[in-house]
């Protein structure tokens, strides 16, 4: 697959680092130090790969083990292509998708049997387990809990919302939150009892083949649901169920999908979201891009949108912003093989937030909140006083 | 082998410390399609020390040494020559270690980017003049001054890469680390001149191409960048590398202190117009080449005079001034507003699939280079029947000419030559016989262009022996730079196979 794709880098370097007003290029390397070696940005893997296509060097397991340690976050890409103005554009954008190549790439190591990787393999053991059908290892049982307490939700409507396994597992708060904020504007959803995970995980670790069950059970499930639009609050879900599954199945859904943001700023605008009085002075908030919401969908108004319109706050960009954010460091399967690697990262993110000044930082995508909370948490005292991290969600809740 | 690697483990933490395969291979390249040597070994050094503690066993081992920076050299400067060797990876030494706002001397570890430098400054309002080389921002610091680069932006105004230079650290390639200029003077406090204690020293690591000390630390003079600026792209008028050349030479015997100037030839004009670059131009009805410049100034009032100034000698030329914005067609405003430096040439390497650069840069006096960009299509006339065996395979004709041309220091332009051509891997399959033809007409055209008397300044592996295979360099010269090269690298450790010294 990686034959294919890897055309035309030039090896100039671009994607090292910064052209002027793009403060750095790849997280990882930033994040390695004193180990930076150029295999762990775009350059030296692009070289790698010209030595692997003239069979100089093998696919192998040692390979495997640098290949992975890359949030694919996109922002290589993003410096490789940008004229930062539509009058000059750079042909490389048209034919070379760094993602796609490091992605390709882990297909190709898959499929000669040298990945996944240890702990990403227990990922797709357990997604694809009958008795869990999520990466975390939970019972089945355990991801429906949350909306137990929600009487209206419905089996079956036009507006099913896809919880995926990272919310309902993990920060369940979040989407009774949400389910607060619906509910205020009367707004009625229909959740399956039966999802699977949207197979994310598999997708970014290059195992296509594991996802393909789930696929299919998915979008079958949320057909017999009636969905004509369907929902998620995850990042991740958002660009498998979107971008991913379209691709896989080499046509287009039967229903349009969403993000949560995309449904709020509609709720916003009508002014159904009732927020309390706001007294004093502005808060100051800043927004920290999900690479997965930003550069792989292009979704940056839409979160914004819905910031400007809470009361009471001040939005603040960090110093890198929309297609060059940095990133939080937990995507790509960093966060699950190499933990200590994504907070590395995420600690950078962190000063760069505090950095604007902002109070809060929010984002909205349950990876980013979980591994920036991590940082934060390592970071100790003097940083948790200073910020403090929130889902957008949970923001507006707490503002109603 | 393993006996140096443990070597090195006594002396370089082990994180920083690698003969993994597929890390050796990441420094095997560098931007062209065809050179590679495999380091034995790759180092992120940490200091200055610990690049001394690296010779000293390199030279115990009989080990080459090859210094890279961003890396970005397009003729395998950066990378060993053959297999084999220790890569001295100096990106980790980028640390900015006093600015001196009072002289506008800063010093740096010499792997920091000119990119990082630059951001830093900017927040004082000041930049280094000289942008960097044409490479990149990418590019390092210490690879600016090894080889006198430009192209970077400011070099009309600033000069190359090493005319700021203040002072060096340099460890010499056995081991001795020395500092030059007013670092001589063991009393002198703070870097603050290049010349003077002797002579000038850190000219020998200026320009050498890496093979007479690894620099380290970097003192450079930095400027506060002027409030005022201008910058407009004229369409030129039939012959325009001869208008162009015209105009340069009377910007400089007007004595006026243009920030840079540049001549885009037809050639580039007209083909990435096509392929959809340049949608600024779409309107422009004859694409031919293109010229701009930028000017700076201390006050509106200095600034319009200068502008005046440069368009009374533009305009006089039957060129057409293309508009104040970008999208009217103002390329110049783009490359000094939104990008801030002028790294035109890798946007037009990649206008086709895989097509990447076989090319190197040189200087030349401005009333030589429409000669010479006259005899480069000649020589594609010449070579035709090599190029369309390539055509055949790719189906895209390699293109034969010159980036973009610019203006730099003194009366002289920079020239980056040669040919856009394919590496061997294509759509999947191997095809040798691009290799055996890219290696002979590049080896051709360089060859070509060095009789024209030219002056190639970042040599890497190709340039720096081609020119000693076709003898070019005067023998005086070339013996006078060998001694130097005994002297201070007896056992030949440094950067071994460039200028084919053995």
């Amino acid at each position: 697959m990686c034959l294919k794709l890897q055309k035309g880098c030039g090896d100039c370097g671009y994607a090292i680092r910064p052209a002027v007003g793009r403060f750095l290029t790849c997280p990882v390397k930033e994040a390695k130090g004193e180990a930076a070696f150029e295999i762990f940005f775009a350059r030296g893997r692009m070289g790698v790969l010209k030595s692997i296509l003239e069979e100089k060097i093998p696919l192998s397991k040692d390979l495997a083990e640098f290949v992975y340690q890359c949030s694919e976050c996109g922002n290589c890409n993003e410096v490789c292509h940008q004229t930062q103005n539509e009058n000059i554009v750079l042909n490389t954008s048209k034919w070379i998708d760094h993602v796609e190549v490091w992605n390709a790439l882990r297909k190709d190591l898959v499929e000669e049997g040298f990945a996944p990787l240890d702990k990403h393999a227990k990922l797709i053991e357990y997604m694809n387990n009958p008795d869990m059908r999520n990466p975390y290892g939970e019972e089945k049982a355990k991801k429906i809990e949350w909306f137990s307490e929600f009487s209206n939700v419905k089996d079956k409507g036009d507006l099913v919302f896809y919880a995926g396994c990272t919310y309902p597992l993990r920060q369940s708060i979040t989407l009774k939150n949400m389910m607060k904020i619906l509910q205020a504007s009367g707004k009625e959803i229909a959740i399956s009892r039966d999802e699977w995970c949207c197979g994310s995980v598999s997708l970014r670790i290059g195992d296509e083949k594991a996802v393909m069950e789930n696929l299919n059970h998915n979008i079958e499930e949320f057909k017999k649901m009636g969905a004509k639009t369907l929902f998620t609050a995850c990042a991740g879900c958002y660009r498998t169920l979107k971008k991913d599954y379209p691709e896989l199945l080499g046509e287009e859904l039967p229903f349009e999908v969403k993000h949560v943001t995309e449904i709020l700023i509609d709720m916003l605008k009508n002014n159904e979201i009732p927020f309390k009085a706001e007294e004093g002075d502005l808060l100051k908030v800043t927004y920290h891009d999900p690479c997965h919401l930003g550069r792989h969908m292009d979704l940056y108004d839409i979160p914004r949108e819905v910031i400007y319109k809470i009361p009471g706050i001040e939005l603040i960009e960090m110093k890198r912003t929309r297609k060059n954010a940095w990133c939080c460091g937990a995507g790509g399967g960093v966060k699950s093989q190499f933990p200590e690697l994504a907070i590395d990262i995420a600690k950078d993110r962190i000063m760069e937030a505090i950095e604007t000044d902002a109070k809060v930082l929010l984002t909205s995508c349950p990876f980013c909140d979980t591994n920036l909370s991590d940082a934060i948490k390592e970071m100790g005292p003097e940083v948790q006083d200073k910020i403090q991290l929130m889902d957008i969600i949970d923001f507006i809740a707490s503002k109603m | 082998m393993t006996e140096v690697y443990q070597k090195l483990e006594k002396i370089v933490s082990e994180k920083s410390l690698s003969n993994n395969i597929y890390v050796r291979h990441a420094y095997s390249r560098n931007v062209d399609p065809l050179l590679q040597g495999v380091p034995d070994i790759v180092i992120l050094p940490k200091d200055t020390k610990e690049i001394s503690e690296i010779f000293k066993i390199a030279n115990e081992e009989d080990i080459n040494v090859i210094p890279r920076g961003g890396g970005d050299c397009e003729f395998g400067g950066s990378k060993p020559i053959g297999d084999g060797g220790i890569v001295l990876d100096m990106k980790r030494m980028n640390k900015i270690l006093n600015l001196d706002e009072e002289n506008l001397i800063v010093t740096v570890e010499a792997g920091i980017s000119w990119g990082k430098l630059n951001e830093y400054l900017s927040q004082f309002g000041l930049y280094t003049g000289c942008m960097g080389p044409g490479s990149g921002m990418t590019a390092s610091i210490g690879g600016g001054i090894s080889h006198h680069s430009v192209g970077g932006g400011g070099c009309a105004k600033y000069g190359a890469c090493t005319n700021q230079l203040v002072s060096l650290e340099v460890v010499l390639p056995t081991g001795e680390i020395i500092e030059t200029g007013s670092q001589a003077n063991k009393y002198s406090k703070f870097p603050f001149n290049r010349f003077g204690n002797g002579p000038d020293l850190a000219g020998l690591f200026c320009g050498d191409n890496g093979i007479l000390g690894v620099k380290t630390k970097v003192s450079l003079q930095v400027f506060p960048r002027p409030p005022f600026a201008d910058y407009k792209t004229f369409l030129l008028p039939r012959k325009s590398a001869e208008v162009s050349a015209n105009i340069l030479t009377e910007i400089r015997h007007k004595g006026i202190d243009v920030y840079d100037a540049m001549y885009i030839p037809d050639v580039v004009v007209s083909v990435a117009s096509k392929l959809g670059c340049f949608p600024l131009w779409e309107k422009v009805k004859r694409k031919r080449g293109m010229f701009f410049y930028t000017i700076e100034a201390n006050s509106e009032r200095e600034l319009e005079e200068k502008t005046k100034q440069l368009d009374d000698i533009i305009l006089s030329k039957k060129t057409e001034n293309l508009g104040p914005e970008i999208s009217d067609g103002n390329y110049a405003k783009w490359h000094y507003v939104e990008q801030g430096h002028w790294q035109t040439y890798h946007n037009l390497w990649g206008m086709y699939p895989a097509l990447e650069p076989l090319t190197a840069e040189c200087f030349t006096p401005i009333n030589t280079f429409p000669t010479i960009l006259s005899d480069i299509d000649q020589w594609d006339m010449e070579h035709s029947e090599d190029i369309a065996k390539i055509f055949e395979i790719t189906r895209t004709r390699p293109i034969t000419g010159s980036g973009p041309i610019l203006l730099i220091d003194g009366n002289n332009v920079e020239l980056t030559c040669g040919f856009t051509s394919f590496g061997s891997f294509f759509n999947g399959e191997r095809h040798e016989i691009i290799d055996e033809i890219n290696l002979k007409l590049w080896k051709s055209i360089l060859e070509r262009v060095t009789k024209w008397g030219v002056q190639w300044y970042m040599m890497g592996e190709f340039m720096s022996r081609l020119m000693v295979e076709i003898g070019a360099y005067s023998t005086e010269f070339y013996n006078f730079m060998k001694n130097i090269k005994n002297t201070l690298d007896p056992k030949n450790i440094l950067s071994r196979g460039k200028y084919n010294f053995k």
